[in-house]
């Protein structure tokens, strides 16, 4: 069942740096990358190719955790635990564009077609940001 | 793609990284398979990898039933330069007079550990790298 964001992790999340995905690869082991994410009305959307290892992982199996560390200051993380509810295409790269705004406050600069953006819903929160280890 | 079960030396722009006093983010499964991930100290030394944590936590218990971990490394000036590294548990080793938690936290702080908590015990992990992936690295 998807939880509610705290106030302090709905400020956190709008802070601008990487989040860490993890997820499930075929033989259960880990797989780790940073990705761009916004997080918008509880959910969280990341964007990548659909040749990316993590979406492929995440077709078979839809658990998915993100890391959000604070760059500047290593106490400040946040684990959020999910599962991809959603995917779809992002025709054009609207969505890919927007991301891009965000980390680089400018037009993204790469081929824009053959993505897709993906809806995370979170079930678990722990980490530093809510104090909950 | 079978995974090397060799130790292997750290590339070295991975070892560049391994010097900077960065956070690794440890990758671990709980028991019913969902992706664990924490930020934790580490050191790089004699071609091992060393964690420490206080025994209660999760994720050493999940390192001890894997027999490993997966290890992140990012650039923290470029984040899209990243190594993961896939690492064997070689040894657990208890750290009662913790001197090995005093080593990383003067890596990290410049001064020692804080003073334990009742009953806290700590255990430093030796971890074998065999296998180094990434990106831009």
């Amino acid at each position: 069942m998807a939880v509610d964001l705290s106030p302090k992790m709905e400020a956190f999340t709008q802070e601008v740096f990487p989040a860490i995905i993890g997820t499930n690869r075929k033989d259960g082991s880990v797989e780790m990358v940073p990705v761009w994410f916004e997080q918008k009305d509880g959910s969280f959307w990341i964007n990548g190719g659909t040749n990316r290892g993590w979406f492929k992982h995440l077709q078979r199996d839809p658990r998915i955790t993100l890391l959000l560390l604070d760059p500047k200051d290593m106490f400040r993380w946040a684990q959020v635990e999910g599962k991809m509810v959603n995917w779809a295409e992002d025709p054009g790269g609207d969505h890919i564009n927007q991301l891009s705004h965000r980390y680089l406050k400018h037009d993204y600069q790469n081929p824009r077609t053959g993505r897709i953006k993906v809806q995370i819903e979170p079930t678990r929160i722990t980490g530093a940001i809510d104090g909950r280890r | 793609m079978a995974d090397a079960d060799q130790r292997v030396e750290l590339p070295d722009a991975v070892r560049q990284l391994a010097q900077l006093p960065i956070l690794t983010v440890v990758g671990t499964t709980r028991a019913d398979g969902a992706v664990q991930m924490n930020p934790v100290w580490f050191e790089y030394r004699d071609g091992y990898i060393w964690l420490n944590s206080n025994t209660g936590r999760t994720w050493p218990k999940n390192v001890q039933r894997e027999r490993g971990a997966l290890l992140l490394l990012v650039d923290p000036k470029v984040p899209d330069r990243f190594a993961q590294i896939r690492c064997r548990l070689v040894e657990t080793i208890p750290d009662p007079g913790h001197e090995q938690i005093d080593r990383l936290a003067r890596r990290y702080t410049a001064h020692d550990f804080r003073a334990l908590e009742p009953g806290e015990e700590r255990i430093t992990f030796q971890l074998e790298p065999l296998k180094v992936t990434g990106q831009e690295i």
